[in-house]
């Protein structure tokens, strides 16, 4: 919690709680339903008929696009944390399993996760959305695949790194069973490393959730979400860039935050040397 | 010829270290041709002291007041520039760690010849003429060979020997040692204090040398400043100080290092009572990587109650040789039985039930106990695993803790409240919690200054006496071994060498190598 | 340099090293294949859907599969489409209507271009941010680095595209904002596509480097260079960076594959006429085989790319052998 008071964590902190307050509060602060269509394409700022001003104006179906941007953020971050939840469960478990027994176990899992590493993540992203339909089902089966294979490699460097120390060696020698071992001794002393790299790829869904829906590949419309929003706008920025510009601001944010939230959470490298 | 003066030189520690500061007004001369040793543990300053006399602190350091004299130039306050033309040329230094010291990705001809390039004028081919002079004059063999390789190539010896070519390259005055040896091997150690004695003696250099260790003080110092949290309690000629040490902190330090004569025949514990047949038996050990033997055909016996402690260097196996005992690697070859029972073959719950019979202790204190979980939970964990309930292993933790002469309250912290002697006590009493027969302690010392060395050794002395605890030491000092043993075994390329009591191990040491051990151990005789 | 002489002496393990790294690379590259081919023709109904269009009628879809063979067993129809791919047939585009290797191989040269324009300032801009914060840790300047390298990995590249288009094509038309490259080549329309590929990857780069440079820079052998008489500014060009730069390289190396899916959605947001606006258009339209191919060439790229790294890591680095 200390590590909270850093500027960097702070200003994190801060962006990502602010994200976090509008989408638990969407219902409250959205001044229009997402869904529902008025007059298209007004600028920010304009007033509608009724004298209910668009702050950021509407988009080429009339809906208002602040409303959009609000309950876009609940869709973005309900979906990237779910995503991002479900590759740690399976890159954790893995990672665990191959860096503590190592031998085939290590073998077998080494080589899956390299073979879906040697996919470029965004080709990855088409196959599976393309294999399977796009809906929010499917971009976390997508963002899983993606992240677990990098995830399972840090877990199991860091476990590898830890079955040596001699804390394990201790709980060996006394008979400790391998579960507690690996959940009492192991798991908790990685822990700082992880709640790091988790905030940051918690990002990187977010990101992926905003280029497949730039690309149509997202989430079906008429679902609110930022990626989708920049690409059914895409072609009138010329004349409307509110209709580009809004979204790609909220999702850079969202990402900001969560970067230096996990800056600031990182262990303060270079420490002081002690004197000799 | 007094070379250099360092006169009330004072360096301040960070914003809150533990103290304000690192070195407090220390003085000191150093001579043509003397070695002058400044001795202190951890944390005294020393290192502190010659990275400013060098002008180059250790970050977050920073010289606040004093002067150092080089000759008649006044080197505190200088640029860095002018520090550039001095250090290197006038005043060179060397230090711990010889084969991290040199860059793994030149030859370390290259990195001679580059002292060369910086302080004199000579063609490409004169400096490396020079450089090749200078490993020859380093005994350093088939030096063609040396000069062209990388550092990772070389052993620690040899990359030392490098270092010290490399410092004295353009002859300069003072010769700063930060710790020199302290990462070698004992026979090496002999050896390159043996080629700094030579420097001091053939070519009249003045030499500053900072170590911990009083057996290499007493093998090369000239005169000795003992130093402790930043000041220089005592100075003075070294035989003065070794024989009659004025200021009770030296006293304590000298004390504290073990003998290298064993104390008279210490009594095997418990001789009446104990079943006949000894407590763990060795035949036959053997562990094979590849071609490789690490551990080849090791047999002995440990006797209920006594302590057997096997010496050797690094990469002789021994401590593959207490991995394989408390199966943690599993031996190619050979048996290991432990109260007369196979130990090799057991499995599974069989294992989880005997396995309190051997247990053991570790090198490293930092890495030996998990940062996150509290003392007591520790302990008592371990009593749970050997078959105690929850409020019995409660009871026996604080028992334990009381028995290794910790507070209470140590039972609800976490580790990295304590120190590196009282970390081994957490382990030791972490190991007793499961009622063990036999407790190894691989090389459970090495990492802790001299004094907590002593109280750890009396610690474990005290227990054996009281539990009839059978120890097995791996240790690399044979001043250690000889305190607590009874029997000692000499260890080399995996093999026993030569194994018997301690007094005749010590005394009248059969194999070749033994005595080169002996011979090499620093300060034999004085200390 | 005096580095050969030791890869010479270790030369004998270099060719058994290159042996199983292209070895494993051919294993991946088949289980690859076999992951792609399921996951894309595993349920036929749904290739035939997917081909023929929703409103085709069973009938006509059963006979379409009846034709193409799409009824023999699964195992037997992936053996035969991994021949055919071996061997250069690499079927045919449904949407537009080319044989797919001819239709792949120009758009890969495209998008080659433009990744090699793009590495072309990646690579010196990245590295000197890096090694000027890393040497100056704590400073303004490293301050300044590190906050800007956290904030562009933070903007996905179409977010950056979109301000960088606002900026320099709306507001201030300096620029054009498409590089369909309609008439020729044109230096200008490369412009903006480059820099949304740099401004995400050099900031990246530039924070490996650094903590590359500050590890070195702690490193014992920076002191002792430090101690022997050498300048700061000698101690870093001399010294740190021939062992700094190691990893970092090695790192941009592997930026390449990386670049392939930045490429995508750069190709996309400016209409340049690459792979990635391919492969895009194949996803759109369920182009099957166009697809299959376009992930094999990636895969074979992404795979070459990081034997070709591990090699260079190998070499730089004296510490390594091929063992």
């Amino acid at each position: 919690m200390k590590a909270l008071t850093r500027p960097t964590a702070a200003t994190g902190a801060l962006l990502v709680g602010g994200w976090l307050l509008v989408a638990l509060l969407s219902r409250v602060l959205a001044p229009y339903d997402p869904l529902h269509s008025m007059i298209p394409l007004m600028t920010p700022g304009a007033r509608g008929p009724d004298g209910a001003v668009f702050w950021l104006g509407t988009d080429a179906l009339g809906r208002d696009v602040l409303s959009r941007l609000i309950y876009g953020a609940r869709t973005v971050i309900v979906v990237a944390t779910a995503a991002t939840l479900t590759a740690y469960a399976v890159g954790m478990g893995t990672g665990l399993l191959a860096g503590y027994f190592r031998g085939r176990v290590d073998t077998v899992l080494s080589f899956f996760a390299n073979v879906i590493l040697s996919f470029p993540v965004l080709v990855l992203y088409i196959v599976i959305i393309v294999a399977l339909g796009a809906s929010a089902a499917n971009v976390v089966l997508a963002v899983t695949f993606g992240s677990a294979p990098a995830i399972f490699r840090i877990v199991r460097a860091i476990t590898i790194d830890l079955r040596s120390r001699d804390f394990i060696a201790a709980a060996i020698i006394q008979g400790e069973s391998t579960w507690r071992i690996l959940l009492v001794e192991i798991l908790p002393n990685s822990s700082g490393a992880l709640v790091v790299d988790f905030c940051l790829r918690l990002g990187y869904s977010a990101i992926t959730m905003g280029v497949l829906g730039f690309l149509g590949l997202g989430l079906p419309p008429p679902t609110p979400d930022w990626g989708g929003m920049v690409n059914e706008g895409r072609t009138m920025a010329f004349a409307f860039p509110h209709l580009v510009l809004f979204p790609c601001v909220a999702l850079s944010s969202l990402v900001l935050g969560l970067s230096l939230l996990a800056d600031g959470l990182r262990e303060p490298a270079g420490r002081l040397r002690r004197v000799g | 010829m007094t070379i250099l003066s360092v006169e009330g030189l004072t360096v301040a520690l960070p914003q809150g270290a533990d103290r304000p500061l690192a070195v407090d007004q220390a003085s000191l001369e150093l001579r043509q041709g003397e070695i002058l040793c400044i001795v202190g543990e951890s944390g005294s300053g020393k290192s502190a002291l010659s990275g400013a006399i060098m002008g180059a602190p250790a970050p977050g350091l920073k010289v606040v007041a004093g002067s150092v004299r080089l000759g008649d130039q006044e080197l505190t306050g200088l640029s860095e520039r002018e520090w550039c033309r001095i250090r290197g040329r006038r005043i060179a230094m060397i230090f711990q760690e010889p084969m991290a010291a040199l860059n793994p990705a030149i030859p370390v001809a290259a990195q001679i010849m580059e002292v060369f390039e910086l302080h004199a004028r000579m063609s490409h081919a004169e400096r490396h003429e020079r450089a090749l002079a200078l490993i020859r004059a380093m005994q350093l063999p088939d030096p063609e060979r040396i000069a062209a390789s990388y550092p990772h190539q070389l052993s620690g010896g040899q990359c030392q020997r490098v270092i010290i070519a490399m410092a004295l390259a353009m002859s300069p005055e003072v010769l700063i040692a930060d710790e020199p040896t302290t990462a070698l091997d004992v026979t090496t150690q002999a050896q390159v204090l043996k080629l700094i004695r030579e420097l001091r003696t053939a070519h009249g250099h003045a030499i500053l040398f900072i170590t911990h260790d009083f057996g290499v003080v007493a093998e090369i110092a000239d005169r000795i400043a003992v130093m402790r949290h930043g000041r220089i309690v005592e100075m003075g000629a070294a035989r003065r100080v070794l024989t009659q040490p004025e200021h009770p902190y030296t006293r304590e330090l000298l004390a504290a290092v073990p003998s290298l004569v064993p104390p008279a025949s210490p009594e095997p514990v418990a001789a009446a009572d104990s079943p006949s047949h000894p407590v763990l038996t060795v035949t036959g050990l053997q562990k094979k990587y590849g071609r490789v033997r690490a551990v080849n055909e090791i047999s002995f016996d440990l006797e209920r109650g006594t302590t057997l402690s096997i010496v050797g260097e690094s990469g002789c196996g021994k401590s593959s040789l207490a991995r394989l005992i408390v199966r943690l690697a599993e031996p190619t070859a050979g048996r290991v039985e432990v109260n007369g029972k196979c130990f090799l073959s057991l499995r599974g719950r069989e294992l989880r039930a005997s396995c309190r019979a051997v247990q053991m202790i570790f090198q490293d204190p930092f890495g030996s106990l998990n940062p996150l979980r509290r003392v007591g939970a520790v302990i008592a964990r371990a009593a749970v695993l050997a078959g105690a309930d929850r409020r019995t292993a409660r009871d026996r933790a604080t028992e334990l803790i009381d028995r290794v002469g910790l507070p209470r309250e140590a039972l609800d912290r976490r580790p990295a409240a304590f120190s590196g002697g009282q970390k081994q006590r957490i382990g030791i009493a972490r190991a007793l919690a499961m009622n063990p027969d036999v407790l190894i302690a691989d090389e459970s010392l090495s990492a802790l200054d001299a004094s907590s060395q002593a109280q750890i050794l009396e610690l474990l002395r005290k227990l054996q006496k009281e539990l009839g605890l059978a120890i097995l030491l791996i240790t690399h000092d044979l001043r250690v071994a000889a305190q607590i043993s009874q029997r000692i075994a000499v260890m080399q390329g995996g093999r026993i060498v030569e194994i018997g009591s301690a007094e005749q191990v010590i005394n009248s040491p059969g194999h070749p190598y033994t005595r080169e051990l002996l011979e090499s151990a620093p300060g034999r005789g004085l200390v | 340099m005096a580095r050969m002489s030791v890869v010479d002496a270790q030369a004998s393990g270099l060719p058994r090293w290159l042996l199983l790294k292209i070895g494993g690379m051919v294993l991946t590259m088949i289980a690859v294949s076999f992951l792609v081919f399921s996951v894309l023709e595993l349920n036929v109904d749904d290739v035939a859907v997917k081909v023929l269009g929703q409103f085709s009628t069973a009938d006509q879809r059963a006979a379409w599969l009846q034709e193409g063979g799409y009824n023999a067993p699964f195992l037997l129809r992936y053996l035969r489409w991994l021949g055919h791919f071996i061997t250069g047939h690499w079927g045919n585009s449904t949407y537009y209507r080319e044989d797919v290797l001819t239709l792949i191989a120009p758009r890969l040269a495209a998008s080659g271009l433009l990744a090699g324009a793009a590495l072309l300032v990646i690579v010196p801009v990245g590295l000197a941010l890096g090694v000027i914060a890393g040497v100056r840790e704590g400073s303004v300047v490293d301050r300044l680095v590190s906050v800007f390298a956290i904030v562009t990995t933070s903007i996905p590249e179409f977010a950056s595209a979109v301000f960088l288009t606002s900026l320099f094509v709306f507001w201030l038309s300096w620029l054009p904002g498409v590089s369909t490259m309609a008439d020729g080549f044109h230096l200008r329309e490369l412009v903006l596509p480059v820099s949304v590929l740099t401004l995400y990857s050099a900031g990246y780069i530039a924070r490996m480097t650094r903590s590359s440079m500050i590890q070195v820079m702690q490193s014992p052998y920076i002191r002792t260079a430090r101690l022997k008489g050498n300048s700061m500014r000698r101690v870093i060009l001399r010294h740190a960076l021939r062992n700094a730069l190691i990893t970092p390289v090695t790192v941009i190396m592997l930026q390449i594959p990386w670049l392939l899916s930045g490429v995508i959605v750069v190709e996309v947001f400016f209409a340049y006429q690459g792979f990635g606006t391919l492969l895009y258009q194949a996803a759109l339209n369920t182009d099957i085989d166009l697809i299959e191919a376009c992930t094999m060439v990636s895969v074979a790229v992404v795979v070459t790319t990081q034997v070709a790294s591990d090699l260079l890591y190998a070499w730089l680095n004296p510490r390594m052998s091929f063992r």
